[in-house]
């Protein structure tokens, strides 16, 4: 992935294309980081994303603890795994449509796209940050599961498991998502069709953590196991989204449409 | 493309159907635990495997058009989506049958059931995405096929953890002599029709690729005619 600044006459004989090449790989993360950051300090400013996204959090905890509190502890390890990773995914899709919106209403994707930043590095940043946002909704859901359901309570027994379960869960969520919500707020709207591209497409990653998460409440001797596998899930999962994110975000926005089909 | 191709595959087809069902069921006796809802079997796994390939066709086509920006491609992975749709739609309906008589329960959750399930609503989404999405929407639409394509193995293995009840892919290695031979003739002749039918849907998204392509350019003539008449 070539961003306009990396496009530069060549000089000088292969050692100093290796010491570009050198150069430019120091300079992703420090450009995704810078990226993040400026992400993290407009939220610091008005804190909406995490106000909004803690509040639909905490509405979406009371409404499952309203639906299932009433179970039986033998009958709670098999809802508990489904309402924490349902929170993810619907805080998941607030928390992306609202991260592009702010680019697209303040037009600074398209200014985004121009400058000489490495897209990889806007799918790094965007993607830190939504994983930022469930992990800290995250710090909502799982004390609130332990507070109302007593079978929750091998969560907070063994928090090194559940915090990693939750962090490689979330991170699979974002490298996804991430890919899909820049498509659409580049590809002209239309944040419904989000939720029905996202919710098939992010199944198996909740399909993994839903069976870590039940294995962990069920005291099951495998749960490393099945967080190596998250993690392998994972490495998949973001160099997958990082190979696709210049093509769909690009090609749909940067480069001129190559029919305008009229459908 | 030869556009005689889908015609004597039809043909083919036409011709080798009459034979499968005479073979399904008149020559291969009745199962003796199942019965005549096992006959079901004959056209539920060549639907599964037909909708497991063109899911494939379609990931990598869809890999082809992100990145050589490929036409042709691009019409492919739209055909073979769709057919995924009706090869899974199919599935969907014979497995419940056919588990109904198996196992008394037509759902349970089986590995097989929801990673099939699962192919299905992502393809759905894919077709989604093409048909009401904003100009532009393709390339978001090839990823979710690449996505759907990846995620094929990792559902199926994250739910095969748990437990299956379906039938492993040994039974179908197992199977005795006439059953295969009552299996071949509906195999192929449903390869064929799904091969002609992509092969329709694959020529006919190209027509409409070109005829909105000549629609632009009759619109851009248009306001440039329009733009030198008034100055």
């Amino acid at each position: 992935m070539r961003s306009p600044a990396a496009v530069q006459p060549t000089v000088g004989g292969p050692s100093s294309a290796a010491f570009r090449a050198t150069t430019a790989s120091m300079r992703l993360p420090r450009q995704a980081w810078l990226l993040a950051r400026n992400d993290l300090r407009q939220e610091l400013r008005d804190f909406e994303l995490v106000a909004t996204a803690g509040f639909f959090t905490l509405v979406v905890l009371v409404m499952f603890g309203l639906s299932f509190a009433s179970l039986g502890r033998s009958a709670q390890p098999m809802a508990i795994p489904g309402i924490l990773w349902l929170a993810v995914a619907f805080v998941g899709t607030l928390t992306l449509t609202r991260i592009f919106d702010r680019e697209r209403e303040s037009d600074t994707l398209r200014a985004l796209l121009t400058a000489p930043v490495d897209r990889l590095a806007i799918y790094m940043a965007k993607s830190l940050v939504t994983l930022l946002v469930l992990v800290g909704c995250c710090l909502i859901v799982v004390p609130g599961l332990v507070f109302i359901f007593p079978a929750a309570e091998v969560l907070a027994e063994h928090p090194l498991q559940t915090a990693a379960l939750v962090v490689l869960g979330c991170t699979a969520y974002a490298a996804v998502g991430t890919v899909f919500a820049a498509g659409l707020a580049t590809s002209g709207g239309k944040n419904v069709l989000l939720s029905v591209i996202l919710y098939p497409i992010t199944s198996p990653v909740l399909l993994w953590a839903l069976l870590t998460t039940r294995a962990l409440l069920e005291g099951y001797s495998g749960v490393p196991g099945y967080l190596l596998q998250m993690l392998a899930l994972d490495v998949l999962l973001v160099v997958v989204g990082g190979w696709l994110f210049e093509s769909v975000l690009v090609g749909s926005d940067m480069a001129p449409n190559r029919r305008g089909r009229r459908r | 493309m030869n556009r005689a191709i889908p015609v004597v595959l039809l043909l083919f087809a036409a011709a080798v159907f009459p034979l499968s069902v005479k073979t399904i069921f008149l020559d291969v006796g009745i199962e003796r635990q199942l019965g005549t809802a096992q006959k079901i079997f004959y056209y539920h796994v060549p639907m599964a495997w037909i909708m497991m390939l063109f899911g494939v066709v379609c990931g990598i086509a869809a890999g082809v058009q992100l990145r050589r920006e490929s036409r042709l491609a691009e019409a492919i992975a739209i055909a073979a989506g769709e057919l995924v749709i009706v090869t899974g739609l199919g599935v969907l309906i014979t497995g419940p049958i056919w588990g109904h008589a198996s196992w008394g329960k037509a759902w349970t959750w089986d590995a097989r059931q929801v990673s099939t399930g699962l192919l299905w609503l992502v393809f759905v989404a894919y077709v989604m995405v093409r048909r009401y999405g904003a100009a532009g929407s393709e390339r978001l639409a090839a990823a979710l096929a690449i996505f759907g394509a990846i995620d094929v193995p990792i559902i199926y293995y994250a739910v095969k953890i748990w437990k299956t009840t379906h039938p492993s892919n040994n039974v179908v290695g197992s199977l005795p002599p006439e059953m295969w031979a009552a299996l071949w003739p509906g195999l192929g002749a449903l390869v064929a029709t799904c091969i002609a039918l992509v092969m329709v849907r694959t020529r006919q998204e190209l027509t409409e690729m070109n005829l909105d392509d000549a629609w632009v350019r009759a619109e851009e003539l248009g306001e440039a005619g329009a733009k030198g008449a008034t100055t």
